[in-house]
């Protein structure tokens, strides 16, 4: 992270109009300017937006692949969808984000919530942050929410980039659901959208993790490489058979269940599990990073 | 900061600049209790789940039997988890869903939505697998694949058969019978795992299967009751007279007001689970007509399967044919295909000891992987394959697994069963 990246962004949080004393509604809209701040730091720094327009990538280098592949056969291997991406642009958004979640979505995710305390921490601007009254639990509060809606942007962008490449690359119309059943593309774009908010939430436990070991250094970079070390080492746990006691709980375990939602009826079962267990990693590692950072001496 | 109006009023969020560490211990402790009370939330909850087994007036045998086979509910519609473990080597069953799916359509370039490759793939993990059924003429078997699904309808005299992964679908027209049924029967004679490979997939299938099959060789007694799925159930146990089995029992759980079984565990002698059949959700409502209604996908791949033909013959010939046009190594699977005709598989004995032999195709050359498919990357010699996996025993080599026991004697003949070595030995003619 650049100074200059920090100081532009620290002007605006600086400016923000002081909370008003009284509790319940000085906590409430202390709580917003933070936020807004946060949101604010977060997506005009240019490295958020070269992330983004990765993603924004990814599903056009998909299409094309998949577009200049039309004729060769395929038996089933391949990212999952591959076969219906052919037959629908719109199918191009669920191999997108099936492409994205394991790695790529991760991967931007640990950056903005590794770097979320870290960052400002190494760059000297975490005390300045404290001086102002907002108190250290509503600014990591701040700080995630930020960092969810960083995830429901990278996956916005995926999706719609996937959606515009798609239509160009691909034909638009019925939709064969994975069960064998045809529905219309008014009922499919809300179940794109539908996956769309169930990766961002997927990604939630993440955010959490990322916040907590950024809580535990001073150094973004560092923070940044743990929490995507992080997610490899677990998704790479989850691959072995030898472990079927503890891979149910292992934060990753159930990201592709999205594909759930593209059978008719949808089945929930394993998208129930899957928030609710990041859910469960929200509770944990977000209270572990409260722990952390309230008690913690902020000396940068 | 610390004599800040907000700062002091939000206490908890720790204006002081230098915390005392029994503070610092304290805070640490609270993600540790956040995770602690998970953990027993989800420790607890099945437990708390699991309510005691219910009370219902006490039935013989015969009157659940009775109950489960005189069964009149016509529709259900559920979901049904399929576990199985079988304690197959794991390269004798990537062998054999190799040999299904050459003999099947010819080597792997061809995909196809073959109903009896599917079934291979049920003999190995856990599995979901949501059913609907309204009578005799209409069912609908949707196997939950990740990010993909495998679909069987049945409505009258039209079937298919659809995968997701491979955009393909088979279309079997004027066969009364499901596409499943045929891929069972007309299964993989020769494959060491063909006694089990019809997997039954619903809970029903499974139990009729034992109920009708084991008359004579059997106990059938009532093992109290049992809740599956939200429904009351008697428990009914099934075991082996014969010694000389490997399956030691079969539960079934039969749903109380209407028969329907709804459970099936096997268990072999020596305890261990090896197949656990359940619907996790069930309802005897009449599914939605339009579930059974299927028509092939606008892009699919459709092969159609043309009416009256004998599948068997058909699947065999299509091997054939594929293994000719294809001209690419696979020519071992055409072999197959027609030496399994040549030596139909016999069965010795009856009930839980029942024995199948075959012979193993002479000469049966393994295809040389040319790299044209996945599935012939592998050379695939029986005889080489057997010895690679088994020990060897008095008389040949021994494919030993959790339930079937495996037998190729030297001289080139296949005993299989769910039964112990020397049961097969005996029937080999070894000792």
């Amino acid at each position: 992270m650049s100074r200059a990246d920090v100081s532009r962004a620290e002007v605006p949080r600086a400016a923000a109009p002081p909370v008003p004393a009284g509790r319940g509604r000085g906590t409430a809209s202390g709580y917003l300017a933070l936020f807004r701040n946060e949101l604010r730091l977060v997506f005009r720094r240019l490295r958020t937006r070269v992330l983004l327009g990765i993603l924004a990538l990814l599903p056009v280098l998909i299409g094309v692949v998949v577009k200049l592949n039309t004729d060769s056969p395929h038996d089933g291997r391949g990212p999952s969808f591959i076969a219906q991406t052919t037959q629908n642009g719109v199918f191009l958004i669920f191999t997108a984000l099936a492409v994205a979640l394991p790695v790529f979505l991760p991967m931007t995710v640990g950056v903005v919530a590794g770097d979320a305390v870290a960052g400002e921490s190494a760059a000297g601007t975490l005390r300045y942050l404290l001086v102002a009254p907002a108190g250290r639990t509503r600014l990591l509060a701040a700080k995630f929410t930020a960092g969810l809606v960083f995830c429901l942007a990278g996956t916005v962008v995926v999706t719609l980039s996937a959606l515009a490449a798609g239509a160009v690359l691909f034909p638009l119309g019925d939709v064969t659901l994975i069960s064998g059943d045809t529905i219309g593309l008014v009922d499919a774009l809300p179940r794109a959208a539908l996956v769309a908010a169930v990766v961002a939430l997927s990604l939630s436990g993440l955010v959490a993790i990322g916040l907590f070991v950024s809580t535990l250094t001073g150094s973004g970079i560092a923070a940044m490489a743990a929490t995507v070390g992080l997610v490899i080492t677990v998704q790479i746990l989850d691959g072995f058979p030898q472990l079927d006691a503890i891979r149910p709980f292992l934060f990753p375990h159930y990201w592709m269940s999205f594909g759930d939602l593209l059978r008719a009826p949808m089945y929930w079962d394993n998208i129930l599990k899957d928030l609710g267990l990041q859910a469960a990693y929200v509770a944990v590692f977000g209270s572990a990073a409260w722990a952390r950072f309230t008690s913690r001496d902020i000396s940068a | 900061m610390t004599n800040d109006t907000a700062v002091a009023a939000d206490a908890e969020s720790g204006g002081v600049p230098y915390r005392s560490r029994r503070r610092m211990l304290v805070r640490a402790g609270v993600p540790i209790a956040v995770a602690a009370a998970i953990a027993t939330g989800i420790g607890l909850v099945p437990a708390l789940a699991a309510d005691s087994p219910p009370d219902l007036p006490s039935l013989t045998a015969e009157q659940v039997v009775a109950k489960a086979l005189g069964s009149d509910a016509q529709s259900l519609s559920g979901t049904v988890s399929v576990a199985t473990d079988l304690g197959l080597p794991t390269a004798l069953l990537g062998a054999a869903g190799g040999l299904g799916a050459a003999s099947g359509h010819g080597g792997g370039s061809s995909a196809s939505a073959d109903p009896q490759a599917k079934l291979l793939d049920l003999l190995g993990g856990d599995r979901t697998v949501r059913v609907a059924v309204d009578g005799p003429d209409r069912q609908r078997v949707e196997l939950l694949e990740d990010s993909a699904g495998y679909t069987v309808v049945h409505n009258g005299d039209q079937a298919w058969a659809w995968e997701s992964a491979t955009n393909s679908a088979e279309h079997f027209t004027g066969q009364p019978g499901r596409p499943g049924e045929h891929g069972e029967h007309g299964g993989l004679p020769k494959a060491p795992a063909a006694p089990l490979a019809g997997a039954p997939t619903t809970p029903q299938e499974a139990a009729q299967q034992f109920l009708s099959a084991s008359a004579g060789s059997t106990t059938v007694s009532v093992a109290g009751t049992a809740r599956v799925a939200g429904h009351d159930a008697y428990q009914l146990s099934v075991k082996p007279t014969q010694s000389g089995s490997t399956l030691g029992e079969v539960r079934i759980a039969v749903a109380a007001d209407n028969g329907v079984p709804l459970a099936v565990v096997v268990k072999t002698t020596g305890g261990s689970t090896v197949l656990d059949v359940h619907f996790t959700e069930v309802s005897f409502a009449k599914p939605d007509a339009k579930t059974f209604d299927f028509t092939a996908p606008k892009g699919a791949k459709v092969t159609e399967h043309a009416a009256g033909a004998e599948p068997k013959g058909a699947a065999k010939g299509d091997g054939a044919k594929g293994a000719e046009a294809k001209g690419d190594g696979a020519k071992g699977a055409g072999a197959e295909g027609h030496g399994s005709e040549v030596n139909r598989p016999q069965v010795i004995g009856e009930g839980w000891t029942a024995v199948v032999t075959t012979k193993l195709p002479g000469g049966a050359e393994a295809p040389q992987g040319e790299g044209k498919g996945k599935h012939q990357a592998k050379p695939f010699n029986p005889q080489t394959l057997a010895k690679s996996l088994g020990k060897p025993v008095d008389g040949g080599t021994l494919i030993s697994t959790k339930v079937v026991n495996v037998l190729l004697t030297d001289d080139g003949r296949v005993f299989a069963g769910a039964v112990t070595l020397p049961v097969l030995q005996h029937a080999a003619g070894v000792n």
